[in-house]
C-alpha cells in the first residue's frame, strides 16, 4: 500500500479524533481543541490516507501531523498513527513531511516532546535527527510521566516534501473559463506542457465590451476541444494526469458554470482528484510558470478587463493579502469604455496603445483617481478609474461643443499616461510600505507597453525585481489555474468535493474552494 | 451501460445496463444550482447503480429546449465526461423525454409538451406518436411562446419534470436506431445583449 499526505481539513477531524483517543487514552485532546488546531490560522495539520484513496475527500485516514511555526521556531503538535497501521512507516512518512514543511516556511529548528513512557516514538524521532535537550518533570497528567523535549535543527540535510506520495512534480490541467477565454493548460510541476486558449474576443468586439451570455455560449462550444488540444500539445492522455484544477471564481457566473460542470464531470469520468481555485491567485501563479520558481514575498499588480488588485502574496497556498482594488471600474474596462468615446474599437488595450504611442502624453493632464489627500489615505491601495474615464468623456464632450478638432492621439496619450502612473505609483508604494522587493505584474494589461515600462523603471528606482510572465500567461489561461493546481497538490492540500459552485465574487484570500 | 443527464429544468441524472435492464437514477426539481449539484448528482447515481465510470460506454444529454443558463451545464459535463471516457455524446432533445413517457403510459394521439422558459414564457414542442424505432414524432416545435398563447394540442403535458429512467431509455432507443438530436444547445433564444448608444455625460 502506497500512502499519500495532504492537508487536514474540518471534515477530518472526527476521524483524527478516534485516533486520538485510540493513541492518547488519558490525555487525548478535546474535539474542540482538535478543530481549533485543524482549522486554525497557526497550524498546519496533514493527514496520510491510501495513495488510491486519494482523490475521494472522505476516504478514511491512516494517521495525522500538526506543525506549528512561529518565526524561525517550529514545532510538531502531535503525530499518531492508526493502530493497525503502525510499524508501515506511516509516522516517519509524516513527521519527514512535517520536518520539509517547517524548513519551506521558514523556521530553523523544530521542537518536540515526546512521553518519556514511550522509547519507540523517542527512537523514532532520534532516527529523523532530533536530540534530547530537556526533561519536563511530570508533564503529562493525570498519569504523571515525564516529557523529553527535543531539538533537531533544519539548515542542512533535511528530507525532502513528501508531496503527495513522492508527487513532487505533479502533472495538473487545469481549466479557465472566467470571462471570454476557454483555456485549458497543464503543467508537471513548475514546467508549462500545454496552454491551449480559444477566445470568443471577436463575437464580442462590435459590443465594446464582453457580453456574458455569448462568452457563457461560446466556452459550451469550445470547452471539448480546447482540453483535447492542451492534452495532444503536451503528449500526455488523461490517464496520466495526478488532478484536475479549475476556475471557480471569480469571474462571470454563467461562464464560470462551464469549466465548473465540465471540471467536475472530467474529474469523475478519469477518478482524478478535483481543486476548484481563485482565478486571482492564478494569475499569481504564472510567476511559477514564468520563473521556474516563485519568490515570496511579492506584491502582485493585477491589471485586466475584470480586475484591478494589489495583492500581497506570502503564500500561495494560503496566505494573500488583498491590499486593495478598484472601486469601480477594473482598468481595462477603462480602456475600453475610452477606446469606445474616442472610436478606437475594441479591445480598447491595444488600440488605445497604438494611438498613444503618436501622442503627447503631457499635453493634456488627465485626474489620478485616490491619488492625493485623503482619498490617499482611505484608499491607500485601491484604484477608481469611473472618474478618469468621465475627465476624458467631458473634456472631449468641451472640445467638441467649442467646434474644435479633438487631438485623439493627446487624449489617448493623456489617458494611458494617467493609468500607468496611478497604477505603478500604488504598487511601488505597497512594496515600499510591507519591506518588499519583488513585484509581479500579472493580467491582460500587462501587454500595455507603457503600464510595463513605467512599472519596471520606477520598480528599478526602488531596487524592486519585477517579473512580468509572457503575455500568454498574463492575460486569462488555463497553465495558471494548472500551476496553481500543482502547487496546492505540493503544498499536500486535500481536493475540493464535488458540490462546490461557481462563484462569481470569491475573494482572493479563498485560495481553494473546500 | 448508458450515462444520461439533463438540466434543462431541474437537473436529472440516470444510469441504464442496457443488457440488465437495471436503471438508478437522480432527480432534482430545483431550477438552479446546477453547477453544484451536477457533479454529486452523477456521482450518487454511479454509486448507486454500482458501477465505475469505465463502464460507462454511452454519455447521453438533453441538448434543451431549456433556460440557457442551467440547459449548458449538462451538456458541458456530459461533453467532458464523454471526453474523459474516450466516447463520443449522444445528443437528445429534452421534450423527446417528456413524450416518450406519456406514450409509454399508455397516452395515444397529439401531445403537446411545453416546459417553463421563465419570462412568462414557455419552451413547447407538438408529437404525433412514437415510430417505428419507438421514438417520439416531432410536427412542430421546438419553439418559444408566452405562457398564455400556447398552440392547441388533443393532449398537453406542462411543467412536467424529466424522469431519469424515461431519457436513459430515450437514450437507449435512440442509440439502438442510430439517431440523435441536435447537434448543439436549443437556447431559442438569443443572448441578452443591448447595445447602449454612445451617450455624453454633460448633456
Amino acid at each position: 500500500m502506497t500512502w499519500a499526505l495532504r492537508r487536514a481539513t474540518a471534515a477530518d477531524v472526527p476521524d483524527i479524533m478516534a485516533i486520538e483517543h485510540a493513541s492518547f487514552p488519558t490525555d487525548a485532546w478535546s474535539e474542540e481543541l482538535m478543530l481549533a488546531e485543524v482549522t486554525g490560522p497557526n497550524c498546519e495539520y496533514f493527514v496520510a490516507v491510501a495513495q488510491d484513496d486519494f482523490a475521494n475527500p472522505q476516504a478514511p485516514i491512516a494517521g495525522y501531523a500538526g506543525l506549528l511555526v512561529a518565526g524561525e521556531q517550529a514545532d510538531l503538535q502531535t503525530i499518531a498513527v492508526r493502530e493497525d497501521l503502525r510499524g508501515r512507516g506511516i509516522g516517519r512518512l509524516l513527521a519527514g513531511h512535517v520536518l520539509a514543511r517547517a524548513q519551506q516556511r521558514g523556521a530553523r529548528e523544530i521542537f518536540l516532546e515526546v512521553r518519556a513512557d514511550n522509547p519507540v516514538a523517542e527512537g523514532l524521532y532520534t532516527d529523523l535527527g532530533f536530540t534530547r535537550i530537556a526533561v519536563r518533570r511530570n508533564y503529562y497528567q493525570p498519569d504523571g510521566v515525564d516529557a523529553h523535549v527535543m531539538q533537531r535543527p533544519l539548515t542542512e540535510g533535511s528530507p525532502t516534501l513528501v508531496q503527495t506520495a513522492g508527487k513532487a512534480e505533479p502533472l495538473v490541467l487545469g481549466i479557465e473559463t472566467s470571462c471570454d477565454e476557454t483555456g485549458v493548460g497543464i503543467v508537471r510541476g513548475s514546467t508549462l506542457l500545454a496552454n491551449a486558449v480559444a477566445s470568443s474576443m471577436d463575437e464580442h468586439a462590435r459590443f465594446g465590451g464582453v457580453v456574458p451570455e455569448i462568452a457563457a455560449r461560446a466556452h459550451v462550444e469550445a470547452i471539448e476541444s480546447t482540453i483535447a488540444k492542451a492534452l495532444g500539445d503536451a503528449q500526455v492522455s488523461l490517464d496520466d494526469l495526478d488532478a484536475i484544477a479549475v476556475t471557480a471564481g471569480p469571474g462571470l457566473g454563467g461562464a464560470l458554470m462551464v469549466g465548473v460542470a465540465a471540471a467536475k464531470a472530467l474529474s469523475i469520468a478519469t477518478g482524478k482528484p478535483l481543486y476548484a481555485v481563485n482565478h486571482l491567485a492564478g494569475h499569481v501563479a504564472a510567476d511559477i510558470i514564468a520563473d521556474g520558481a516563485l519568490q515570496l514575498p511579492a506584491v502582485a499588480l493585477l491589471v485586466s478587463g475584470g480586475h484591478t488588485s494589489l495583492l500581497l502574496v506570502r503564500d500561495l497556498a494560503g496566505d494573500i493579502e488583498l491590499l486593495g482594488e478598484t472601486i469601480d471600474d477594473a482598468a481595462g474596462e477603462a480602456f475600453d469604455k475610452v477606446a469606445r468615446l474616442l472610436g478606437l474599437g475594441y479591445p480598447g488595450g491595444p488600440a488605445i496603445d497604438r494611438m498613444a504611442d503618436q501622442g503627447d502624453p503631457s499635453a493634456i493632464r488627465f485626474p489620478r483617481g485616490l491619488s492625493k489627500g485623503d482619498d490617499l489615505r482611505r484608499h491607500r491601495y485601491d484604484f477608481s478609474f469611473s472618474g478618469l474615464k468621465t475627465a476624458v468623456a467631458r473634456w472631449v464632450e468641451n472640445r467638441q461643443a467649442a467646434g474644435l478638432e479633438i487631438p485623439v492621439a493627446d487624449v489617448a496619450a493623456g489617458f494611458r499616461e494617467a493609468v500607468a502612473d496611478v497604477l505603478t505609483a500604488k504598487a511601488i508604494m505597497a512594496c515600499q510600505d510591507h519591506g518588499i522587493t519583488r513585484m509581479l505584474l500579472a493580467g491582460g494589461v500587462a501587454a500595455n507597453a507603457r503600464v510595463r515600462n513605467l512599472l519596471a523603471e520606477r520598480c528599478a528606482a526602488a531596487g524592486v525585481d519585477l517579473v512580468v510572465p509572457p503575455l500568454s500567461l498574463c492575460t486569462d489561461n488555463g497553465a495558471m489555474i494548472a500551476a496553481l493546481g500543482a502547487r496546492l497538490v505540493q503544498a499536500g492540500n486535500a481536493p475540493s468535493g464535488l458540490d462546490f459552485g461557481a462563484d462569481s465574487s470569491l475573494p482572493v484570500t479563498t485560495v481553494q474552494m473546500p | 451501460m448508458i450515462l444520461a443527464m439533463d438540466t434543462s429544468g431541474g437537473t436529472v441524472v440516470g444510469w441504464r445496463d442496457a443488457t440488465s435492464g437495471r436503471t438508478a437514477g437522480y432527480l432534482s426539481e430545483n431550477p438552479r444550482g446546477h453547477a453544484e449539484t451536477i457533479g454529486p448528482a452523477i456521482a450518487q447515481v454511479l454509486h448507486e447503480a454500482e458501477v465505475t465510470p469505465q463502464q460507462i460506454s454511452v454519455v447521453a444529454v438533453g441538448m434543451g429546449p431549456g433556460p440557457f443558463t442551467g440547459l449548458r451545464i449538462g451538456i458541458a459535463a456530459a461533453r467532458a465526461f464523454a471526453l474523459g471516457r474516450g466516447v463520443s455524446v449522444t445528443a437528445l432533445a429534452s421534450h423527446d423525454a417528456i413524450a416518450l413517457a406519456w406514450y409509454l403510459a399508455g397516452g395515444e394521439g397529439e401531445l403537446l409538451v411545453a416546459t417553463d422558459a421563465r419570462r412568462r414564457e414557455r419552451f413547447w414542442t407538438r408529437y404525433s406518436g412514437l415510430d417505428a424505432d419507438g421514438l417520439p414524432v416531432v410536427v412542430a416545435g421546438p419553439a418559444l411562446a408566452p405562457a398564455t398563447e400556447l398552440p392547441a394540442a388533443a393532449h398537453a403535458v406542462v411543467d412536467e419534470p424529466i424522469s431519469p429512467d424515461t431519457l436513459t431509455e430515450l437514450a437507449r432507443r435512440a442509440v439502438a436506431a442510430g439517431r440523435v438530436g441536435p447537434a448543439q444547445p436549443v437556447y431559442l433564444r438569443s443572448p441578452d445583449v443591448t447595445l447602449s448608444p454612445a451617450k455624453g455625460v454633460t448633456g
